[in-house]
């Protein structure tokens, strides 16, 4: 096993459909990323964009049937997982792979104690007796600023509040001690609050262990708040990529700039919310150019039947106002050059 | 808990005092009394006989008397046997069906659970198909039919093997038991089936399974450890009225392979109008029923926490 990787996670090319008596839907299409070792990439779009059928399909959580993963690859520091037989996936999920989900009421078995949902990933991953693995449930309570571990270890979900059950599905995904993590809007159950003190946990956590995270997200409040790197994705595809200063900054994508434009500030108090008019393509037949071309506002010819390629590299959008032929107007207006 | 058992149980006893109320009423609504038949010969004799069992006195005398003996655990004498007490009867029939109902109980519980679970794990597969047949088979075809059948099958056996396996029909030993506890206990196990089947494809669509699944545990380890007890809780729950049906069921299997169970008395009784014994085995039911009905609530509250804290707050 090399460590010289840059990247705890790669992804290529990832694809996946399910079949259904309405036809195929392509909920994810040709997605591609990189996470580097030791920071957080969010992943940002709307309900429905893929943004969880992506890291679902990494973990091998996608039921299959219906769902098929059409191609694509996922290098975790270097190992491909993607396609994997359980047995074999059960050595990386869990293990050097955590992942903590929206809703941790419901993610959490209602007739097992807390700490024995813990110390089950201990006992499977590190071979520890029952013990051991309390000693380190209480002490990953105790990490994760869970007051009172020895009482409350012994409690069931039910005797929880949702904010203190997030709490300890990240002490349960953090048990085997994960390269990378993996949280699907683990904040969009809960009041601001709450969610503050589990984004503050999350990046503690991230400095003291040195952990890579994904955090799917629909609140761009969030990711200014922790993320380093962004993915935009919209209708199954990613739009643009880049660090966070190059997203909310110099934003590449007429998509992203929507999305900033809809964001409520604190200034203006008598306007209106503005929002992207039009709604998402059908992803049973995915448009033949650009997902986003019947939305967009530069839309142009080329759009409606190519789909662009992504124009950059470190940041990188897809959109062909980056073509060289592309009218350099609407660039020096609103679209910053993502190659520059 | 304790508390909890506690409220349980003086409920259960304003039942079984409800069902007593109630039987007694009904029976003497029915017209006719225990003493026409032939017994009764001159008015002297019927006068003597009516003294004898107290009926020369009030309705709601009897009633009070009644329920006064009841309370001691007396349930009187029998009009259909001479001199014979009703807790006689119960005492000598009562462990046959008690046998013959908690062996059918187990058939079912662990029949339908483990079929259940096997549709559910083989869904849409032939597994799946050939044991949903005989699901609805068994919730479909009554009772005697299956014991009839059963019959006609071990009698085949015996010839074929020349030798008795299995008895076709009688009391004793645990060969008497198989088949008559099999067959009382085919619908319940046919429902229970259906029930911990739909619950377990339920519970396998669950965010904790998926949760279990992103924690990387085995296929076996989440079945065992995170679908079983969850998917069980419902089918535990209608424990209580499973109860009811074989024991109510149990009267006919009884008569079909002629054992010795309450079953008889307790139809007979109705028959020719035996006010004591109609009390007694009802009651003795009502108050068993009610017994088990708790246990089953005990034993939910074990298996479910959210239960058990409630019950103890």
């Amino acid at each position: 096993m090399t460590s010289v990787n840059q990247y705890a996670l790669e992804v290529n090319n990832l694809a996946v459909e399910f079949t259904t008596y309405g036809g195929t839907v392509k909920a994810v299409r040709d997605v591609s990323f990189k996470l580097r070792k030791g920071t957080t990439l969010a992943i940002v779009g709307e309900s429905g964009c893929g943004k969880s059928v992506t890291v679902q399909s990494l973990m091998g959580l996608i039921p299959m049937p219906p769902g098929k993963i059409t191609s694509g690859s996922a290098l975790l520091d270097g190992e491909e997982i993607l396609g994997l037989k359980t047995e074999r996936l059960n050595q990386y999920r869990g293990k050097r792979l955590g992942m903590i989900f929206q809703d941790a009421m419901s993610a959490l078995n209602p007739t097992m104690t807390i700490g024995n949902q813990i110390a089950e990933t201990l006992i499977v991953h590190r071979a520890m007796d029952k013990k051991t693995a309390w000693v380190e449930v209480l002490e990953l309570l105790a990490l994760t600023q869970i007051s009172e571990p020895a009482r409350r270890a012994r409690q069931y979900p039910f005797e929880f509040s949702g904010g203190m059950l997030q709490r300890v599905m990240i002490a349960m995904s953090l048990a085997c001690k994960p390269d990378v993590l993996i949280a699907d809007e683990p904040t969009t159950a809960l009041d601001v609050t709450i969610q503050a003190q589990i984004l503050n946990l999350l990046r503690n956590l991230q400095e003291k262990q040195g952990l890579s995270i994904i955090l799917i997200t629909h609140d761009l409040g969030v990711v200014a708040r922790m993320a380093h790197d962004v993915a935009v994705m919209y209708a199954g595809q990613i739009v643009e990529t880049g660090s966070v200063d190059d997203i909310f900054y110099r934003s590449s994508h007429p998509y992203t700039v929507g999305l900033k434009e809809a964001m409520p500030s604190n200034k203006t108090v008598e306007q209106e919310l503005r929002v992207i008019a039009g709604s998402p393509p059908d992803l049973f037949a995915p448009p033949e150019g650009c997902g986003f071309y019947a939305r967009c506002m530069y839309a142009m010819k080329v759009c409606e039947k190519n789909s662009p390629p992504i124009f950059g590299n470190h940041h990188g959008a897809r959109c062909w106002l980056h073509h060289a032929n592309a009218p350099a107007h609407i660039l020096q207006q609103s679209l910053k050059d993502p190659t520059n | 808990m304790t508390l909890y058992i506690l409220k349980r149980l003086a409920i259960g006893i304003v039942t079984i005092w409800f069902i007593a109320t109630a039987t007694f009423i009904a029976m003497h609504l029915v017209p006719g009394n225990p003493l026409a038949n032939e017994k009764a010969t001159t008015e002297v004799i019927r006068a003597n006989l009516e003294r004898r069992y107290g009926l020369d006195k009030p309705v709601t005398e009897q009633y009070i008397i009644y329920m006064g003996n009841m309370l001691r655990g007396d349930f009187g004498i029998a009009f259909s046997e001479e001199n014979r007490s009703v807790n006689d009867i119960i005492r000598e029939h009562f462990p046959v069906s008690a046998t013959l109902g908690v062996l059918a109980l187990l058939f079912a519980t662990l029949g339908g659970v483990l079929w259940g679970a096997l549709t559910a794990i083989y869904r849409n597969r032939w597994p799946d198909y050939v044991i949903m047949f005989f699901v609805i088979l068994g919730i479909s075809v009554p009772s005697f039919v299956f014991a009839a059948l059963s019959q006609w099958l071990i009698l085949n056996l015996n010839q074929v093997t020349g030798s008795s396996i299995l008895p076709v029909a009688g009391w004793g030993n645990f060969r008497y038991m198989l088949v008559p506890a099999l067959v009382l206990g085919m619908s319940t196990m046919a429902y229970l089936t259906r029930m911990m089947r739909s619950s377990m494809l339920e519970v396998s669509n669950t965010d904790y399974i998926r949760t279990a699944r992103a924690k990387g545990l085995s296929t076996t380890r989440i079945f065992i450890f995170h679908q079983l007890r969850n998917a069980i809780l419902p089918v535990i729950t209608v424990l209580g009225p499973a109860i009811a049906i074989i024991t109510t069921g149990g009267f006919v299997v009884e008569s079909v392979f002629a054992i010795p169970g309450l079953g008889r008395y307790f139809v007979q009784a109705v028959a020719q109008l035996d006010y004591t014994v109609i009390m007694g085995t009802t009651v003795f039911f009502g108050a068993f029923l009610v017994l088990m009905v708790i246990l089953v609530d005990i034993l939910y509250s074990f298996i479910d926490p959210r239960i058990r804290l409630q019950a103890e707050q």
